[in-house]
């Protein structure tokens, strides 16, 4: 007779620095196939299996149109896959849910509602008392360095603003997964370069799993652990690429960094090598 | 020098509403016409009406319908156009619907309904109600439909239902929309309430004015339009005010108010 552990036995932890690795997302055979008005249908994600790791940082780099914003919203529960499934936690995604914070690139930020009724808004929907969703949202978003913004409302806010308090509004119902959609695409570089050091700070402190899609190089190989490249027509993962860079990552150090260099001009020349740039982008 | 402009801003009504008079009392006079009397009689007669029991009976009575009239079309509307603008089934089964009574003019459906309904307030009351129905429904359909899909789909992961959603995000972020069609139907209760008061010739502000036109008393007539047109001046900027308020997050910083308010 076959005795099993008990509870205690399994929970023994290897006494290690970080996390031992479990799986946060598993994408098993994806695709998504869109019905257009001109008959012929598109596929737009061919096949993709993905596993992500609790902790990680992943980006997804690609031409736009190679479906890697679609991706994240089969993760995010927001569309349905054609075929395949996605999994959160070993548990299948039927839909949205408070596990996976979204940060869109269009903000989506409530209009009616102050930056502090944007932040609080999860929370309270989520049952935490007003006076503590108040006294959480008024620390992140100072966290997020919009401290004395907490009465504006978004259309007083600068581009940059606004996604500072997108992130806030999201980290205020505290998901396991943030899934960032070209959170900086709409920025000018400069403010693009500081939101994109502040993000680190903050995933810094706690290490969410975070997906990030992207279309610029040099962003993705500065935040991730993983890049996961992907070309069009159909949509498929190239490549995945560890990015075994030290962190913290600070921008100016990078910068002058070869190794990061060279993750860079790699990942470019492989993009050019395939014909996704001759395709009108 | 910005002084005197804002002085000039905040009486340009103002001196739009006397040159409108001044031009009407020249006009009598050069017309001479026992049926257009003077701006001044008119106004001279006003007093005579309000000071009336019976005309202000009269007129509360009108506006008591348009209220009733107004409010239960505001009620049903505003759901119904902000489900057709989440649903396509919704849509496709009312929209046919709405073109057909779109352009047809309510008060011309107001004599089958009174065969339906007798002269009294319920005909009124749903002529008042059609006549705003549509203009309401049409801004909250096309509120609705403009809400930004990404907006509704952070709700989703905060874990908002699709009721939720509907009364909690798209309610709210459609509510500029659905105000303006609000406005326009209020407008137009008050000239559906005229209207229906000209053909079911019982009581009521129209009432008075038709009566007044049968018997020739033209002053009166036109103090009864004055009377009017200054109640739905008062009604508008009233709403207008209330509108302001209520969508305070979604106003532009400057522009040109288009009401007396």
């Amino acid at each position: 007779m076959k005795v099993l552990p008990s509870r205690s036995d399994v929970q023994v932890e290897p006494p290690l620095a970080r996390k031992p690795a479990t799986v946060m997302i598993e994408i098993d055979h994806v695709s998504q196939v869109f019905h257009t008005s001109s008959r012929h249908d598109h596929l737009a994600l061919s096949d993709i299996s993905l596993t992500i790791e609790d902790g990680a940082f992943v980006s997804i780099l690609g031409p736009s149109g190679c479906g890697k914003s679609t991706l994240l919203y089969i993760v995010g529960g927001f569309v349905q896959p054609t075929q395949g499934a996605a999994k959160v936690k070993g548990r299948a995604i039927t839909g949205p849910g408070p596990d996976r914070g979204p940060v869109f690139q269009e903000f989506a930020l409530f209009p009616w509602k102050s930056v502090l009724g944007n932040v609080m808004y999860g929370p309270r929907q989520q049952g935490v008392k007003q006076a503590e969703a108040e006294a959480q949202s008024r620390a992140l978003i100072e966290m997020v360095g919009l401290k004395g913004f907490e009465d504006f409302y978004p259309k007083e806010l600068s581009g940059g603003m606004k996604q500072r308090v997108a992130l806030a509004r999201t980290l205020a119902y505290h998901p396991e997964v943030l899934l960032m959609d070209e959170p900086f695409g709409a920025l000018d570089a400069h403010t693009r370069t500081r939101l994109q050091n502040d993000l680190l700070n903050i995933w810094e402190r706690d290490r969410k799993t975070v997906l990030f899609v992207t279309h610029s190089v040099d962003e993705a190989v500065f935040l991730s652990d993983k890049v996961v490249m992907m070309s069009r027509s159909p949509g498929r993962i190239r490549q995945i690429v560890d990015i075994d860079l030290p962190r913290p990552r600070r921008r100016t150090d990078l910068l002058l960094d070869p190794r990061y260099q060279k993750y860079v001009v790699d990942i470019e020349r492989m993009f050019d090598d395939s014909g996704d740039n001759k395709l009108p982008s | 020098m910005t002084a005197v402009r804002t002085v000039v801003a905040r009486l340009a009504p103002l001196l739009a509403c006397l040159g409108l008079l001044a031009v009407w009392q020249c006009a009598s006079f050069a017309l001479n016409n026992d049926s257009f009397p003077t701006a001044l009689e008119a106004i001279r007669a006003i007093p005579a009406i309000l000071g009336d029991k019976e005309a202000l009976i009269n007129i509360l009575a009108s506006l008591r319908r348009m209220a009733i009239g107004f409010g239960v079309a505001v009620t049903l509307s505003i759901p119904l156009g902000l489900l057709m603008g989440r649903s396509r089934a919704v849509a496709s089964f009312f929209n046919p619907l709405l073109m057909v009574i779109y352009p047809v003019p309510k008060a011309a459906l107001m004599p089958i309904i009174m065969l339906w309904l007798g002269v009294g307030d319920l005909a009124k009351m749903l002529v008042i109600f059609l006549g705003v129905s549509l203009p309401v429904i049409y801004h909250s359909f096309e509120g609705a439909k403009a809400v930004e899909e990404k907006m509704l789909w952070s709700g989703a992961a905060m874990g908002l239902s699709a009721a939720q959603r509907l009364i909690r995000i798209v309610l709210p972020a459609a509510l500029p929309e659905i105000l303006t069609g609000c406005r326009t139907g209020l407008v137009l209760a008050l000239i559906t309430m005229v209207t229906s008061e000209m053909i079911a010739r019982q009581s009521g502000a129209g009432n008075i004015l038709f009566n007044a036109l049968d018997m020739g008393e033209y002053d009166i007539v036109f103090a009864m339009i004055i009377i009017i047109g200054a109640m739905g001046i008062c009604l508008d900027a009233a709403f207008e005010r209330m509108r302001k308020r209520l969508v305070r997050w979604s106003e532009p910083q400057f522009d040109i108010p288009l009401s007396f308010s």
